[in-house]
């Protein structure tokens, strides 16, 4: 008898530790394959052409209102305007990234386009093994088993100086806080995460010089890259917790670098009352219309244009491996409008970021970040 | 198939079978965790850290009657006077155990604070931003809500035998149904009555496959959490995603207050000023820890979960009893469901319940299967949760993937560590046939 309680207790414990990495597998196994109606043909103004370029998304999905997104917009203005046929595939978890990949290398696409920094692997893995198709690797570059930077022939990554453009966002935040403290989180601690973090942090510590402040950032340390983050890409509610706690420290500006888990932050702004956002990857004032009257400025990753341009350089046969790197001067990151609060900013504020703006793309300043490329 | 009849070795702590066996070996195991626990500590918190540091603690918010002045300690001495107050309660314990004497349930609870304070004092030290602790608390309240949810539902199923596995399936789909549900009604309360609802549709499923069909309980659950993330992702990306304003824009629960009691300084913002699924969780603990150990109800209900045989020949009807369990159990973790989107003013998004369900079910048997117990291993969980989030705040010399673990490392050491044997109903996962 007691024997028979002891296995039905293991087997529980068994279960347990199971669960987690069944209900992951399981996700894993039905990939979704986001081939909207019309995708294998083209629309009607442009001619179709015969090439296929192909996508595969981060765990966080193409409706994720960032990165995720902001690319399979790219690749759907790929579609609408060069004619090309288009297949995105969607990752639920780290776990499809490979199976996709090997997907869409048997359906014969001529350009493999992986969305995110965690695909690095798997899409290098896949341009080793397929020297044939040509591949694209969103926020993230190419490197050896030692994490030396490695060169592929069929492997261009596409990177971001975003730290030149948080910078500014930075800049911008601690001019406009009114209690001295603004904060930043991110989904994981991850190199296109940090980045944002680091530019932001310089940007206020740029202000605090400038004017003999001293606001504080909350959230992230540069010099020691130690900060907070929420652990996921999907549990907003911990976004909303976390914000909530920086806001009970005083802060009243936030730039959260987490995907939709950066809107529970929106949401813990919002019911504060006296809280701005700071937007990331897409301009939120108007990816996220529900929170346009807290939204500061958004830091813009132009992660659609450079697949679009990506696309059309394969589709003219000019595909290189050559790193594609984002930057103020070629308009590959930008800071958003500030739309609402476009009253409220002070103008000497806004010629001293407009000025900081062209410092930086003529090389005057340099902003650096450990996490860029 | 066998129904177990003997008293299972568990019962042996008993102290009606310790009558019998007088001289039944002291178990040291409480006090030398103890004991070493505040050792470490002791030497960690008190005696390594330099001295001359000051550790803020700030308690009051601005809605109470009267304020509680930052207190403001010297770091070392704090810590060092908290971790000998833990050596004393460990040397306490070691001699009540030595006399065979049991102690309440405060022995425990003082010592985790102690600890809890001393850790806190040692990671602040030396910080400008203070440690508030109204904060830390309301957010391990808020962080708790839908674990205590999901784990009153997980006992509540298998107190009659039936495994629910699927209440992080549960949970979600309520979020997903309160979400839309409330936003075509633009009305949080009417999303919050659908919750439920989307719940008892999951344990539907579970009760047609366990109790019909007698599939094995912990598959139907995983499978059934499965689906629901498939049918709520797809229903996201296609329907939801292009028209947000429509189906994704659930209006926010009211934060109600309750006179005077809002207003008492730390207790009020943290427990007296929540939205009403807050008020409503307290309802649900309060009286599912009376009915469940205090009415017929209750009995019948744990009967059948013990011994269904014995409860089907006094007249209980098994099945029907374990249905209605089901789906009152479904229907809780629905309404925990809503504290993801409408309480927390956040629109639907895919899998956005984390995970919180199996946390759900580590609570309840953390709690061992008594809404008590849940309600305090789902704070505990939360506190650790949000004690990780307050300390990155504050900046800690911790790296951040090892500070995101803790939550986890507290799960196992709880469930491993403190409860150590657990009695699970009997008769759980065992389909009933006549």
């Amino acid at each position: 008898m007691n024997q028979e309680f002891y296995v039905k207790n293991i087997i529980r414990t068994a279960a347990f530790a199971g669960i987690a990495a069944l209900a992951l597998a399981a996700c894993g196994s039905a990939p979704s394959t986001t081939t909207p109606t019309g995708s294998t043909g083209s629309s009607p103004s442009v001619a179709a052409v015969k090439y296929k370029a192909c996508m595969v998304s981060d765990a966080g999905g193409f409706q994720d209102k960032s990165f995720n997104q902001s690319g399979a917009e790219g690749l759907d203005k790929a579609k609408a305007d060069l004619g090309i046929t288009e297949v995105k595939v969607e990752s639920t978890a780290s776990t499809d990234f490979t199976p996709n990949i090997d997907n869409l290398v048997s359906q014969n696409c001529d350009l493999i386009i992986g969305v995110g920094f965690n695909l690095a692997g798997a899409i290098q893995t896949a341009a080793n093994a397929n020297p044939k198709i040509n591949f694209a690797l969103v926020d993230s570059a190419f490197s050896d088993a030692n994490f030396k930077p490695v060169t592929l022939t069929n492997g261009k990554p596409l990177l971001f100086n975003t730290q030149e453009a948080s910078f500014l966002a930075g800049y911008v935040a601690a001019g406009m806080t009114k209690t001295g403290k603004v904060a930043t989180f991110g989904g994981m601690q991850l190199p296109s995460v940090t980045i944002f973090m680091d530019g932001f942090a310089d940007g206020v510590a740029q202000y605090n010089t400038d004017n003999s402040k001293s606001v504080q950032v909350l959230g992230w340390t540069k010099a020691t890259q130690k900060g907070s983050f929420t652990g996921d890409f999907d549990n907003q509610a911990n976004g909303q917790n976390l914000a909530k706690g920086f806001i009970d420290q005083g802060a009243d500006i936030i730039m959260p670098v987490a995907g939709p888990v950066g809107l529970g932050a929106a949401a813990a702004a919002k019911a504060a009352g006296n809280v701005e956002i700071i937007g990331v990857d897409q301009d939120w004032y108007l990816s996220a219309p529900e929170y346009k009257d807290i939204i500061l400025t958004s830091v813009i990753k132009e992660i659609g244009q450079s697949v679009y341009d990506t696309v059309k350089q394969g589709l003219d046969g000019k595909y290189t491996s050559t790193p594609y790197v984002g930057t103020l001067a070629n308009g590959g990151i930008d800071i958003a409008p500030f739309h609402s609060f476009d009253s409220q900013v002070p103008a000497a504020l806004k010629t001293k970021v407009a000025d900081l703006k062209k410092a930086i793309i003529d090389g005057s300043l340099k902003v650096t970040s450990t996490s860029s490329n | 198939m066998s129904i177990v009849t003997a008293p299972p070795q568990g019962a042996a702590a008993d102290p009606s079978t310790l009558r019998t066996s007088p001289l039944a070996p002291i178990s040291w195991r409480a006090p030398i965790i103890y004991g070493v626990l505040a050792l470490l500590t002791f030497v960690a918190f008190g005696v390594l850290p330099a001295g001359g540091r000051f550790t803020t603690f700030t308690f009051s918010t601005g809605t109470d009657l009267f304020a509680i002045a930052p207190v403001r300690v010297p770091s070392k001495s704090a810590a060092i006077a908290l971790t000998l107050i833990a050596l004393a309660v460990a040397v306490l314990s070691f001699v009540t155990t030595r006399l065979r004497r049991r102690i309440g349930p405060w022995l425990p609870a003082l010592f985790g604070v102690v600890e809890v304070a001393a850790l806190l004092t040692w990671a602040v030290a030396g910080k400008s931003n203070p440690l508030p602790v109204t904060g830390l608390l309301a957010g391990s309240l808020f962080l708790a809500t839908p674990l205590v949810f999901g784990s009153l539902s997980g006992l509540l199923c298998e107190r009659s035998g039936i495994i629910n596995i699927a209440i992080e399936g549960q949970l979600l789909a309520g979020a997903f149904l309160a979400a839309v549900v409330g936003t075509l009604t633009q009305n949080a309360y009417v999303g919050l009555i659908a919750a439920p609802i989307a719940g008892v549709l999951v344990a539907l499923l579970l009760i047609l496959f366990s109790i019909r069909y007698r599939v094995d309980q912990i598959i139907v659950g995983v499978v059934l959490n499965v689906l629901v993330v498939g049918v709520t992702s797809y229903l996201f990306s296609t329907v939801m995603k292009d028209n947000a304003a429509t189906w994704n824009s659930p209006p926010r629960l009211a934060t109600l207050s309750i006179p005077i009691l809002a207003k008492i300084p730390i207790l009020g913002p943290v427990l007296f000023q929540q939205n009403v699924l807050v008020y409503l969780m307290y309802v649900v603990v309060a009286v599912l820890q009376i009915m469940l150990f205090r009415s017929r109800w209750g009995l019948r209900m744990r009967s059948v979960g013990e011994h269904p045989l014995a409860a089907d020949t006094v007249g209980i009807k098994v099945n029907r009893t374990r249905i209605r369990n089901t789906m009152l159990g479904g229907a809780v973790a629905g309404l925990g469901g809503a504290f993801f989107t409408v309480a927390a003013g956040l629109a639907f998004g895919k899998e956005m319940t984390g995970g919180k369900g199996y946390i759900a079910l580590a609570a309840m048997i953390l709690g061992r299967w008594s809404p008590k117990g849940a309600l305090a291993a789902a704070l505990l969980f939360g506190f650790s949760d949000n004690l990780q989030v307050v300390l990155g705040i504050i900046g800690t010399p911790i790296p951040s993937q090892i500070m995101l673990m803790t939550p986890y490392a507290v799960t196992i050491f709880a469930v491993a560590g403190l409860v150590g044997r657990v009695r699970a109903p009997a008769s759980e996962g065992i389909p009933y046939v006549k």
